[in-house]
């Protein structure tokens, strides 16, 4: 099958896939972009129709995605980039929580260059509920079809904040600070245009090194197990990012400076920063526009690069407007709900959640207030609630996450855009 | 009487040292200024739609005043805004859920006439869902003291899992002729969640569920037989 009917064929899915029963659609949210791409190395310079489905299956503790995008250029439709991704999450102890990412990307800059990479990556997180948390974490990358690139160690740790609730007002404002190191062996050819075998200095002196670099000792070595020259090379990435949602617009920027000898890092690569803005004309429909500056991805093989985007962004279903950077399951946790004469004529909300910190529920008995839980065992939570004769609407939330409606009881759409439980009391 | 014991009183309580009542003083002043500061946001979270904006407040307060000079309960349509709030809406979905809230009201009270609030309620979630009005006025005529909160409820969660309209309202109503308590709908609704969580398409699953006859609670564990005494 070749790349156009592979390319159609995704795009015959993703279009037909909304269609489908509440359960499936309720899992994919799909983007059709149209715009202008500039870049300045002349690279990719035309207009574009992009169609980026995504693909989300959660699992309380488990999350599997697929996404990927096709260019509908002037010339032809091809598949740009895409990613497979697994994320798997630990219970959460007294706020700390483990996370394994594995991912399998493909990047395309154009049609002849491109590359694939497996990564897979374990975090620990601490969290602060929903307000904010740090990582630390590590793992390996392997790309592939990236000749000059073995695979990389790669070491992370980061630091999120998030400041407002409400998006009317000052909205909300999430804050991340991230650095990355990357550590990898480089390999440079050890023949020349002729094939003939060449020493490690000649080989370098004749392509790769920059020109203050030239004919520094001791930069590329040849190695004895494959007789290549290779050099330990690293950088470190250091990226501040900053997520402001205010009403129906959403600003995006980010900035960074990569740290590094002048060997491992381009010029062009040392500084960065880009920015997006989204005005979100209704619940589907948003116009997107931004720009700025992107490193190279040496891992990659992409050279850094500018760009400038304009463009329409249309979803099928609503578009989460989360701006947590630590991904949170979003799949019911709750194991089962329960409603039981309490005291007091009261009655009594049970829940069994286990892995959580907090479990919170809300509804017209509380005049839409959350009430929060009282843990009575390793994974039982009570609460006592006003309930009176007839029928009440409810909501259950585990560690400040979304507002889900609970398990075991007949369901509706509560109107902004979530489910609402029923509860009748005789 | 040592420098100590004077500064301290004879009970050690007695004479404020300077700096103490410098501190006292501090604290009556902080807590002063807390409760000021406190007091209007304790007024403000006391009052449900204080974080509205002042337009949509207007818009939802006269859409509540509308209600209440056609006879309509003014509650669900407070609640439908707190709630808006505090799922962290915008101001203008909050504003427009409330106004379509109040066109279901008046749609359900003119199919149910006469209906407590309660049941007015839980007739706009089924309304909500994409029943019809005349399927809703179906349920006009009940016996004293029987109540459709169960039915409505499940009728409204068949809808939004997929069973088609009119089999979702031809089930319900036929078990509501036929005089079916709140266990029965919740049992129906328990094993046609059941089937469909299992794959079944979601009218097949009613149908099925339907066809069977009595509605029965799926087994659990039960007593043990008894062995020979």
């Amino acid at each position: 099958m070749n790349e156009r009917k592979v390319a159609l064929l995704i795009l015959t899915a993703a279009l037909l896939v909304p269609a489908l029963p509440g359960g499936l659609a309720a899992q994919l949210v799909s983007k059709l972009e149209a715009g202008q791409y500039t870049v300045s190395d002349g690279v990719l310079p035309f207009t574009a129709f992009r169609l980026a489905p995504n693909f989300t299956f959660d699992r309380p503790h488990a999350r599997i995605s697929a996404s990927g995008s096709l260019l509908l250029t002037e010339q032809n439709l091809q598949i740009a980039d895409g990613i497979v991704s697994g994320t798997f999450t630990s219970p959460t102890v007294y706020g700390v929580r483990a996370e394994m990412i594995g991912n399998a990307s493909r990047a395309v800059d154009d049609r002849s260059l491109g590359s694939d990479q497996v990564d897979v990556q374990t975090r620990v997180h601490l969290l602060f509920k929903q307000h904010g948390g740090m990582w630390l974490g590590g793992g390996v990358a392997r790309p592939w079809r990236i000749a000059v690139v073995s695979s990389a160690d790669v070491v992370d740790a980061g630091l999120w904040g998030k400041v407002g609730e409400s998006p009317d007002g000052f909205g909300t404002a999430t804050f991340t600070t991230t650095f990355t190191n990357f550590s990898f062996s480089k390999v440079v050819s050890v023949t020349d245009a002729s094939s003939a075998s060449v020493s490690c200095d000649a080989s370098i002196a004749g392509a790769a090194a920059p020109p203050n670099m030239t004919g520094l000792p001791a930069l590329f070595a040849r190695s004895a197990s494959t007789g290549a020259c290779e050099r330990q090379s690293r950088f470190g990435d250091l990226e501040g990012s900053m997520r402001w949602e205010v009403g129906p617009l959403e600003l995006a920027a980010q900035t960074g400076y990569r740290f590094g000898d002048a060997y491992d890092v381009a010029p062009d690569s040392r500084r960065w920063s880009s920015a997006m803005a989204t005005v979100w004309l209704n619940e589907r429909v948003a116009i997107i526009g931004g720009g700025g500056r992107q490193p190279e991805l040496p891992l990659r093989g992409l050279p850094a690069r500018n760009f400038g985007m304009a463009g329409l962004e249309i979803a099928y279903t609503p578009v989460s407007k989360s701006a947590v950077p630590v991904s949170m399951p979003h799949a019911v946790l709750v194991k089962d709900f329960d409603l039981r004469p309490g005291t007091g004529g009261m009655q009594k909300i049970v829940i069994h959640v286990g892995g959580v910190e907090t479990v919170d529920v809300m509804g017209d008995f509380s005049d839409w207030a959350p009430l929060t839980l009282v843990r009575r065992g390793r994974d039982l939570w009570e609460l006592n609630v006003p309930l009176s004769s007839g029928m009440h609407q409810i909501n259950v939330r585990v560690d400040g996450g979304p507002w889900m409606a609970p398990p075991g009881l007949p369901t509706t759409s509560d109107s902004y855009n979530g489910f609402v439980g029923m509860i009748v009391v005789p | 009487m040592s420098r100590t014991s004077r500064r301290d009183g004879v009970l050690g309580v007695g004479v404020p040292h300077p700096h103490r009542r410098l501190a006292s003083i501090s604290l009556l002043g902080a807590a002063a200024l807390f409760l000021s500061s406190a007091l209007p946001a304790a007024a403000q979270d006391t009052d449900p739609l204080g974080k509205l904006d002042a337009r949509s407040r207007y818009q939802v307060e006269l859409t509540i005043d509308s209600a209440e000079s056609l006879g309509l309960p003014t509650r669900p349509l407070l609640l439908k805004a707190m709630e808006g709030i505090a799922k962290h809406a915008a101001n203008q979905d909050i504003v427009s859920k409330v106004k379509q809230k109040l066109a279901l009201l008046k749609t359900a009270r003119a199919a149910l006439v006469p209906v407590d609030e309660n049941e007015l309620d839980a007739a706009t979630a089924v309304l909500d869902a994409g029943a019809k009005p005349e399927q809703l006025s179906e349920f006009r005529v009940r016996q004293k003291g029987r109540s459709d909160l169960s039915a409505f409820s499940v009728w409204a969660d068949f809808i939004k899992r997929g069973v088609p309209k009119d089999e979702a309202f031809s089930a319900i109503n036929r078990l509501w002729r036929d005089g079916a308590d709140d266990g029965t709908f919740q049992s129906l609704w328990k094993n046609v969640q059941a089937d469909i969580l299992q794959g079944l398409n979601p009218g097949t699953a009613l149908q099925n569920r339907i066809r069977e006859g009595p509605v029965r609670v799926p087994a659990g564990p039960g007593k043990p037989p008894e062995g020979p005494q």
